[in-house]
């Protein structure tokens, strides 16, 4: 039943479709630079899931994982895939860092900017058995604690790693950063009591959080989340203090963003750009954003490419001030 | 027994036509893909799982999960028939199911491992069943040094026990250790060892080397010797079936011991890679036969197969109650999970008991009718057998290729691959055992991560291996397996010399 | 013995022959192998060095463990290269005869080959290639026969993978002519 209403939809979409429109011939890959249950990996699922519901697409999307060398492989993958539409990246801060921090031949000004569909914040968590109940409580037990507090984040010399410098060098206390795997993994180890702390994003500790396992101390943006619905027992994001408003002056926030490779005709970007504005449009979207405590922007053409230096410059700042860039 | 009464109602969930009929094309879809090479389990789940967005949860993970339950059975059949492992777990199955296999023993294997898969499973899932809350906080107790010390514990059960010369066993689990620390340094973000070839970033995949050394080695070794080929046409299934179930009672205490291991590895995820060629050593170590070993013994089958499904199923409770997967499988399961709008974490027992239970008890009929599935299904493959080789040889080749490539779509893998068969074909006629270095290759990276992360945390003090009981107790287990040829020389010495033998008395340590 | 009639013997009439000339012996191999993999552990502890492969403040560095194994590997080598030379005495036994090594590459070189065909022509095609060639060519089955086993089993591959699995295998000209 349900199918006969969308193939009714998906006719009318086709006849009321401009007809030279270019569209794909074979299944779309969406390439995620992260491994299984990340955030990257979570957001390609819900699209691909929100397009196949939706029917906005004739051809499936196919999720393709390309984690290896720490997300490297799948920028290298996107490189040499020039010319070829039938592949989008969902790229994160990546694209600055990795090139400056491990010397990785690759420059996202050599891919297609398709679209910035969401920015992810990033929150202080500690466990819930520790005593202290503030930032400024946690603060202080850090800057006393012998050994130092465990700080666990995704990989090394990233945004997590970044953070963790930033938030050492405001103020003086000193953190032993675990670099794990994935957030994932840095969620279970911190309720595990393996870390004191992490700086996960809002969707990696959601669940731990709801459970009431890990507590969520203030969040690195200059204004409070704007999602109110309870999430725990007693809070909502809305509810998460910023860092600075509890004294800490650091902010940091991830372009969620999608890439074709390079030398793709202007009518391919046309199509993808077109989808993923359809796809924020979707009910799927708009319950992931509130969900998982993203900030939904839309963002194409000149404004993205605006966004993407200036977000560039303030990535290799960081990068160079936290020490990480190679030489 | 409040877990008999959830239990009871999962079976009530399950029990529709609809999903028992999704239940059977899972299971046949699953054996398909575990038989074909390279597409294995995680692959075949990760391309079914677009099909299932449509469907309501609980059906959609029962689909899912039959698939995952087929392709767990089917990866043995590769193994034993072809001496390709479908599966990196498969990989202990062949050093004793091929040979079983060439001495006309196929369909026995194959029977022998299908039965073993089941009772590891089954142990499992009763494991989950009356466990499931109190196992998730036994797995949020491992942390780096407690991995590290369970990665410490697999390789020390591996090391002094090949019947090979010591240097080789050496150079081999050198080998694989180094290559598995080409690419990206998680621990620093550094690359090492790639010399500036884009292709060499991703590192080594374990599978293409697995696929090269065992599949493609074996061809150009079958073909070295003759093309014939002696195989059993497997044509009274029941008669076969029965008579190894007949035989399964003797061995018990392998059966026993392989599904612990099994599901402790499972649980903390150590993988069902480690888990099979432990149980497959400690089946060897404690055997009073050690030489049958490798040349086609029945209880070298048992003893993998047993704890590769043991902790293949057991695998899927920290992905239920922490969403920590515990095997690449279960990882894309855990991605499901999400499409379908639910949140893994200990709360999804809570807010969604008719999925959860829904999904164990699919467990319990998922296995008893594969079992029945693939036992009925024996002698259709035991029959490729008839076919000449010089017609199975390049369609193996071409199984492989593809099985590489599917991997990472990388033209680069066939040919490491094929490096990787003349390797591997050098390497056994020389005597330069394989099993080290597949070991080597999968758990060396995080092997060497979570020995560094356990030094990061303790500021470079190596007591953290010594700090809790947990960890302690691995640790010392590991010395002590490592160190077991020196004490087990010891008392054979000792045993040899009271019962006044010949002068030489120095008993076999192999 | 009792269940003969289920046993499946496939013959082969074309095995090598028992008393082929040597064409090296096991120890030789193993002496090169030995060589090889010492050069091999050489260049991979040359590059760990220079990576770095010091204990600093956090514990081990990136090139630490490689080293450290790279120079394992290294002694390792040594050692069984020490003794080959010095294992004088028994003969050794022989690593491959010339009429097993004709044998082997002629597995060898046609899978080389496909692997050549896959990068310019395709996965099918060249699995078509390899089929068909090998049948005719070793296993010495009539040409239909071949022919036929080639295409169907490139065809049920391409099938079961481009269309059902939307797994997406190296392609050539041929396939893009039928839009693929």
């Amino acid at each position: 039943m349900k199918f006969a209403k969308w193939s009714t939809l998906a006719l009318f979409a086709l006849t009321a479709a401009p007809a030279l429109a270019w569209e794909p011939s074979k299944p779309v890959e969406i390439v995620v630079a992260a491994g299984a249950g990340g955030a990257s990996d979570q957001m390609a699922r819900m699209m691909q899931a929100a397009i196949q519901k939706n029917n906005l697409m004739k051809q499936p999307m196919v999720v393709s994982l390309k984690g290896g060398a720490s997300g490297a492989e799948a920028l290298i993958y996107m490189k040499s895939g020039a010319g070829d539409p039938h592949k989008v990246l969902i790229a994160y801060s990546l694209i600055y860092m990795l090139p400056l921090s491990a010397k990785i031949p690759f420059n996202w000004r050599e891919l297609t900017p398709v679209s910035v569909i969401a920015l992810d914040q990033f929150v202080l968590w500690d466990n819930t058995t520790l005593p202290h109940k503030s930032v400024k409580e946690f603060i202080a037990a850090a800057k006393g604690a012998n050994p130092p507090f465990k700080m666990g984040g995704t990989g090394s010399k990233r945004e997590d790693h970044v953070l963790t410098v930033f938030l050492e060098k405001r103020t003086g206390a000193k953190f032993a950063y675990l670099p794990y795997k994935s957030g994932g993994e840095a969620a279970t180890q911190l309720v595990g009591n393996h870390t004191q702390s992490n700086v996960n994003n809002p969707s990696e500790n959601l669940e731990v959080w709801r459970a009431g396992q890990v507590r969520a101390l203030c969040v690195f943006d200059k204004e409070r989340m704007q999602y109110k619905s309870k999430v725990t027992d007693a809070m909502s994001w809305n509810d998460v203090p910023t860092c600075k408003e509890e004294g800490i002056d650091v902010q940091y926030l991830m372009l969620r963003a999608m890439f074709l490779p390079g030398k793709v005709a202007p009518e391919q970007t046309a199509f993808y750009v077109d989808l993923f504005r359809k796809l924020t449009q979707t009910s799927e979207y708009k319950d992931y954003m509130e969900k998982q405590a993203l900030k939904p922007v839309f963002l194409t053409g000149k404004s993205m490419l605006d966004f993407l230096e200036e977000d560039d410059a303030l990535n290799k700042n960081l990068m160079t001030e936290a020490g990480f860039v190679a030489n | 027994m409040e877990a008999f009464g959830l239990l009871v109602y999962g079976f009530s969930v399950l029990l529709t036509w609809k999903i028992l009929a999704l239940m059977m094309v899972g299971l046949v879809l699953g054996i398909f893909v575990g038989v074909l090479p390279g597409l294995g389990g995680p692959n075949g789940v990760a391309i079914l799982l677009p099909l299932t967005f449509t469907m309501d949860p609980t059906s959609a993970i029962v689909m899912l999960s039959c698939i995952y339950w087929g392709a767990l059975f089917g990866g043995a059949i590769t193994s034993i028939l072809f001496n390709i492992p479908g599966e990196a777990w498969s990989v202990a199955t062949t050093f004793d199911g091929y040979p079983m296999a060439q001495q006309g023993k196929a369909a026995e294997a194959l029977t022998a491992a299908f039965t073993s898969s089941f009772i590891g499973s089954l142990v499992a899932v009763l494991l989950i069943t009356f466990l499931a809350p109190g196992i998730a906080s036994f797995a949020l107790r491992f942390g780096p040094p407690e991995f590290f010390a369970v990665y410490l514990l697999t390789f020390c059960s591996f090391v002094g026990l090949g019947r090979e010369e010591k240097h080789k066993t050496i150079i081999s689990m050198a080998l694989g250790l180094l290559l598995a620390g080409v690419g990206m340094d998680t621990v620093s973000g550094q690359l090492r060892m790639t010399f500036g070839f884009d292709e060499l970033l991703r590192g080594i995949n374990f599978l293409v080397a697995v696929i090269g050394l065992f599949g493609i080695s074996e061809i150009l070794l079958t073909m070295e010797e003759r093309l014939a080929l002696r195989g059993h046409a497997a044509s009274i299934s029941l008669r076969v079936v029965l008579k190894v179930w007949k035989e399964m009672p003797r061995y018990w205490v392998t059966l026993l011991r392989s599904s612990a291991i099994g599901c402790w590895l499972g649980i903390t995820p150590g993988g069902a890679i480690a888990a099979s060629f432990m149980s497959y050593n400690l089946a060897k170590r404690f055997s009073k036969d050690k030489e049958s070993f490798g040349k086609g013994r029945i209880e070298g089958v048992f003893a993998p197969e047993t704890a590769a499904h043991a902790s293949g199923t057991s695998a899927l409770l920290p992905m239920l109650a922490l969403g920590i997967p515990g095997s690449g499988t279960a990882a894309i399961l855990l991605g499901g999970l999400m499409v379908w709008g639910l949140n893994p974490g200990p709360l999804l027992f809570v807010e969604h008991k008719g999925f959860v239970w829904g999904l164990i008890a699919s467990m319990y009929l998922g296995n008893v009718v594969g079992l029945i599935l693939v036992l009925t299904t024996v002698p259709i493959f035991a029959a490729v057998l008839r076919v000449p080789f010089s017609a199975i040889a390049p369609m193996i080749v071409v199984s492989c290729a593809i099985g590489a490539y599917a991997i990472q779509n990388a033209m680069f893998d066939i040919w490491l691959m094929l490096l990787f068969g003349v390797v591997g074909y050098v390497f056994k006629k020389i005597g330069i055992p394989l099993a080290p270095f597949t070991l080597a290759l999968v758990l060396g990276n995080r092997a060497e991560d979570s020995f560094r992360l356990s030094m990061i945390g303790s500021g470079g003090d190596m007591r953290v291996f010594w700090s809790n009981g947990l960890v302690g107790s691995i640790t010392t287990l590991a010395l002590v397996l490592l160190l077991w040829p020196l004490i087990g020389g010891a008392f054979g010495r000792m045993r040899s010399a009271f019962a006044r033998k010949t002068a030489t008395g120095t008993a076999d340590v192999r | 013995m009792a269940k003969s009639q289920d046993e499946i013997v496939v013959e082969d009439p074309a095995a090598p022959a028992g008393d082929s000339p040597a064409v090296a012996s096991t120890r030789a191999v193993d002496i090169v192998v030995s060589l090889l993999l010492l050069a091999f552990a050489g260049v991979l502890a040359f590059d760990n060095w220079r990576t770095g492969m010091g204990w600093d403040a956090t514990g081990p560095q990136a090139g630490y463990f490689p080293f450290y194994l790279s120079v394992i590997l290294a002694a390792a080598s040594v050692w069984g290269l020490a003794k080959e030379l010095f294992a004088r005495g028994q003969a050794s036994a022989s690593f491959v005869t010339r009429a097993q090594l004709r044998r082997v590459l002629q597995v060898f070189v046609p899978t080389l080959l496909f692997c050549l065909f896959t990068q310019w022509l395709g996965l099918y095609v060249a699995s078509f290639l390899l089929i068909a060639g090998f049948m005719v060519l070793v296993g010495r089955i009539a040409a239909w026969k071949s022919l036929l086993t080639a295409f169907l089993f490139s065809l049920a591959m391409f099938v079961t993978f481009e269309i059902a699995f939307d797994v997406i295998m190296p392609k050539g000209p041929i396939e893009s002519l039928f839009g693929r």
